[in-house]
């Protein structure tokens, strides 16, 4: 294996992760899930495009021109359908991704069905990582923040909620439009990266499956969808030396998941320092024989 | 002084009337009693006051203001919270992680600033968590802050939702069915509890229950509901004596 | 007028199929509340075992018609004991059977790929091809005997659900599957036979569509089609999914007729859209309120 080979996996996982980022926030922080997030890195990838080629932007400028088209379509929509119960809301983003691609299948300004070659290739590994990062720092900042904390509570206990005073539309129209932001900035790492944009790499497809990286990885945990989009994105990939029987491992894999261990890798928990010290002081308790919520050293 | 006033409250589902021209007052600083037999639209009547439910006709005036049909956030944030006939709290959360998430009215750094940790962001959310932890303290939950909420006893259960009403700062705290599966014991603590609660937070309350001895030993002012309707209202004495009441709940002698 | 009467026939026609198909959809809905999207895949199934009983068998047209059904029927009851009846058992979200679903059909789109292959595969002609005229319409053998079957296979259906004993425990299950389990009902074995009806009419729609197109592993992507027509008549709502069905096959056809092919796929979604965001329990479908 050479390098060529595993950076051109990291990247592709990369950009995976950008767009399960923004949807991880939409399901696994808000509570909501969509079929239709392949859209909105449609409408990033095309837009950013779009500032490249014909008008001739820089890379970075382009892609968040691209994730602020996503983030608009997403509020239309939201206001459209934030208000329709679980599953019909899930239907309706599978209605407008759907509606999205078959769209731009039709826009010949873009090339539609057959698609849009010549993009410049600006992705690389280094800038992936660098705008993960960035992202995850973002996300992580926001989840910790009071806006992250009433997100989570509506995912939680909607009714309770907004009798604490929490603004749920307001807040699933927020997450909405970030999770968007992120998936179309994800559509424009991946439009030059392939220097090639076509409709049916945004298909319903995608958007399944950046769901289900994101509740492999464990709703509600940001180290869940790092993990989630690494091994997912790497593992179809290795296997394509037996490329027809790949998916159908895929399949069977979703499946399984969800019937053996549907809370994810993580489980809903976090990476983080706080939370490797207290495994730390579980692991002695237990060993020390005593309960696991105490503190080192302390007794009753 | 009336911090609360019903006025010609009604709220039909269809064909069936739940709320029936109801009027009622809630002076301030009081602890008023919402009582009745099951069915009698007492929960439906918090639903309509905290804007879960829309009303068919009638007003509610809180402080002056006419809240009717406001949106529920909205409501909360004017001065209402309440607490529910089955706990709906936020189960999956830690007991602390409850009480903060209510707390977030009291801060007002916007996304933007979270995203970048402003120092107005981590003043506001130092102050946040004070103030989580010092209710917490109050209402003695502090030692379990960490566990997760739906691992509490019922009671404190209980209790944690009514420390997540307080944080909001509310001017008047609706409790739906706080005895519920309690105890005497426990109910004798719930009284002196909301006893307490009462002047250190400067509130008025009104409770829903069946226990008469939560009822009559703590409220001054009681309403009997039947059937959407008001049947009568007084002090706990009067109520005690009123022979429709006395019908409604313990049948007529035959 | 007469070539909108041909639309309109050849509306019907499609539209009949997806209705086959709709059913599914609506009564696996109104029994767990959720989108089996699994279903696509057995109708593509269908299609392909009628193929093969077919050609590779040599049966007759009727025994591998009714044969491709039945293998579609046990085929559907074994996917809700594999895939989604663990997922019950530990009362998943709704969100879970969605994603398990969606692997299912991945899984079967693609092991009819890593196994047969993704060629096209042609029905042998059974009718012939000479359309029969009505008036100033000529309508295709092939269109009319697909309206005809599935106008029986429905017909039987709305008998079975409103006359047999099973089909009132169906009702009463979709109803409300507590108290119908504490009425005695064994809603399990409801669950089956549901899963059973929805499979065994998936199979009819899937060899009538692959007789009136080809034979592909893609086939159920196609049929989520059938699934915005069980949105529109209103999920968990039998003759809602019905009329959607017939609604989408017309309005599918005018659209591909008057205007072009292209915009054909692209109507089914706005259509879905627009169901959604003005009348989200559709034409028919049940209304649900929830209680504070």
């Amino acid at each position: 294996m050479d390098f060529n080979y595993i950076s051109g996996i990291l990247t592709l996982a990369g950009i995976n992760l950008m767009a399960v980022l923004g949807l991880s926030l939409l399901t696994g922080f808000t509570g909501m899930f969509s079929f239709g997030h392949a859209g909105f890195m449609a409408i990033g990838g095309y837009t950013s495009a779009m500032m490249t080629v014909k008008f001739g932007l820089p890379f970075i400028p382009a892609l968040l021109i691209g994730g602020l088209a996503a983030a608009l379509v997403s509020s239309v929509i939201g206001k459209l359908t934030l208000n329709l119960k679980g599953d019909y809301f899930c239907i309706a983003t599978l209605g407008f991704g759907e509606a999205i691609r078959l769209i731009l299948d039709n826009v010949q300004y873009f090339g539609g069905a057959r698609g849009w070659p010549g993009i410049p290739h600006h992705t690389s590994l280094l800038n992936v990582i660098i705008i993960n990062i960035v992202a995850i720092i973002v996300l992580a900042n926001i989840v910790r923040s009071k806006h992250g904390r009433n997100m989570i509570a509506v995912r939680e206990e909607e009714l309770a909620s907004q009798i604490v005073g929490i603004n749920v539309f307001k807040y699933k129209l927020i997450s909405l439009m970030i999770s968007a932001a992120y998936a179309g900035i994800a559509g424009g790492l991946m439009a030059h990266y392939m220097t090639f944009l076509q409709p049916k790499m945004f298909s319903l497809v995608k958007s399944t499956e950046l769901t289900i990286i994101v509740i492999f990885g464990g709703l509600g945990s940001i180290s869940g969808s790092v993990l989630g989009a690494l091994v997912l994105t790497s593992l179809p990939e290795i296997l394509r030396t037996f490329s027809e029987w790949r998916l159908v491992i895929y399949g069977l894999s979703v499946v399984i998941i969800m019937i053996t261990r549907p809370s994810g890798l993580m489980g809903g928990y976090e990476f983080t320092p706080s939370s490797m010290k207290k495994l730390f002081t579980r692991i002695r308790n237990r060993k020390n024989g005593l309960p696991n919520h105490m503190e080192g050293g302390k007794t009753a | 002084m009336n911090i609360l006033e019903l006025k010609n409250l009604t709220k039909t589902f269809g064909g069936l009337t739940a709320v029936g021209n109801v009027d009622f007052e809630v002076p301030k600083d009081s602890i008023s009693g919402l009582i009745g037999p099951n069915g009698a639209g007492k929960t439906t009547i918090f639903n309509l006051i905290t804007g879960v439910y829309k009303v068919t006709d009638g007003k509610i005036i809180f402080k002056g203001q006419d809240i009717t049909n406001m949106e529920p956030y909205k409501i909360a944030d004017s001065g209402i919270t309440r607490t529910f006939q089955n706990i709906r709290l936020f189960k999956k959360l830690t007991v602390y992680e409850n009480v903060l998430t209510a707390c977030h009215a009291n801060a007002d750094y916007n996304l933007f600033e979270s995203v970048i940790r402003s120092p107005k962001c981590r003043k506001q959310e130092k102050e946040l968590k004070e103030k989580a932890d010092s209710l917490l303290d109050i209402m003695g939950l502090y030692d379990r802050k960490d566990l997760i909420a739906n691992n509490l006893p019922y009671g404190l259960q209980r209790r944690l939702e009514i420390a997540r009403a307080l944080a909001l700062n509310p001017e008047l705290l609706l409790l739906d069915e706080p005895a519920a599966g309690m105890n005497p014991d426990e109910t004798v603590q719930l009284m002196t509890l909301i006893a307490d609660i009462r002047p250190k937070f400067n509130l008025s309350v009104l409770i829903i229950d069946h226990h008469m001895d939560l009822i009559m030993g703590i409220c001054e002012k009681i309403m009997v509901l039947n059937f959407g309707c008001k049947l009568a209202e007084g002090t706990p004495q009067e109520i005690q004596n009123n022979p429709k009441v006395i019908e409604a709940y313990l049948g007529v002698e035959g | 007028m007469s070539q909108f009467l041909q639309q309109l026939i050849n509306g019907l026609s499609i539209g009949s199929v997806y209705a086959l198909m709709a059913v599914g959809y609506s009564l696996v809905y109104s029994i767990m509340n959720f989108s089996n999207f699994a279903h696509g895949g057995v109708i593509m199934l269908g299609a392909y075992f009628g193929y093969f009983y077919l050609t590779a068998a040599g049966l007759p047209f009727p025994v591998a018609f009714i044969g491709a059904a039945l293998t579609t029927c046990l085929l559907a009851v074994i996917i809700e004991r594999g895939a989604y009846k663990p997922l019950r058992e530990r009362k998943a979200p709704f969100l879970y059977f969605i994603i398990s679903a969606m692997g299912t059909s991945i899984f079967l789109e693609n092991i009819v790929i890593a196994t047969i292959g993704p060629t096209f595969r042609t029905y042998p002609e059974i009718l012939s091809r000479t359309p029969i005229q009505i008036g100033s319409v000529s309508v295709g053998r092939l269109d009319l005997t697909m309206f005809i079957i599935s106008a029986i296979c429905l017909a039987l259906l709305v008998f079975f659900i409103d006359h047999t004993k099973m089909g009132k425990a169906i009702q009463a299950t979709a109803y409300n599957i507590k108290a119908s389990a504490l009425m005695g009902i064994n809603t399990d074995l409801v669950i089956i036979v549901v899963f059973a009806l929805g499979g065994f009419f998936a199979g009819i729609a899937g060899v009538l569509f692959g007789m009136k197109y080809t034979v592909y592993p893609q086939i159920g992507i196609i049929t989520n089609k059938s699934f915005i027509a069980a949105v529109f008549g209103g999920l968990g709502s039998l003759p809602g999914a019905v009329i959607g069905s017939i609604l989408l096959g017309i309005i599918e056809t005018i659209t591909s007729g008057y205007f072009s092919s292209q915009y054909r796929d692209l109507i089914a979604f706005v259509l879905l859209i627009a169901v959604l965001i003005f009348r989200p329990r559709g034409l028919m479908g049940k209304v649900t309120e929830d209680k504070a």
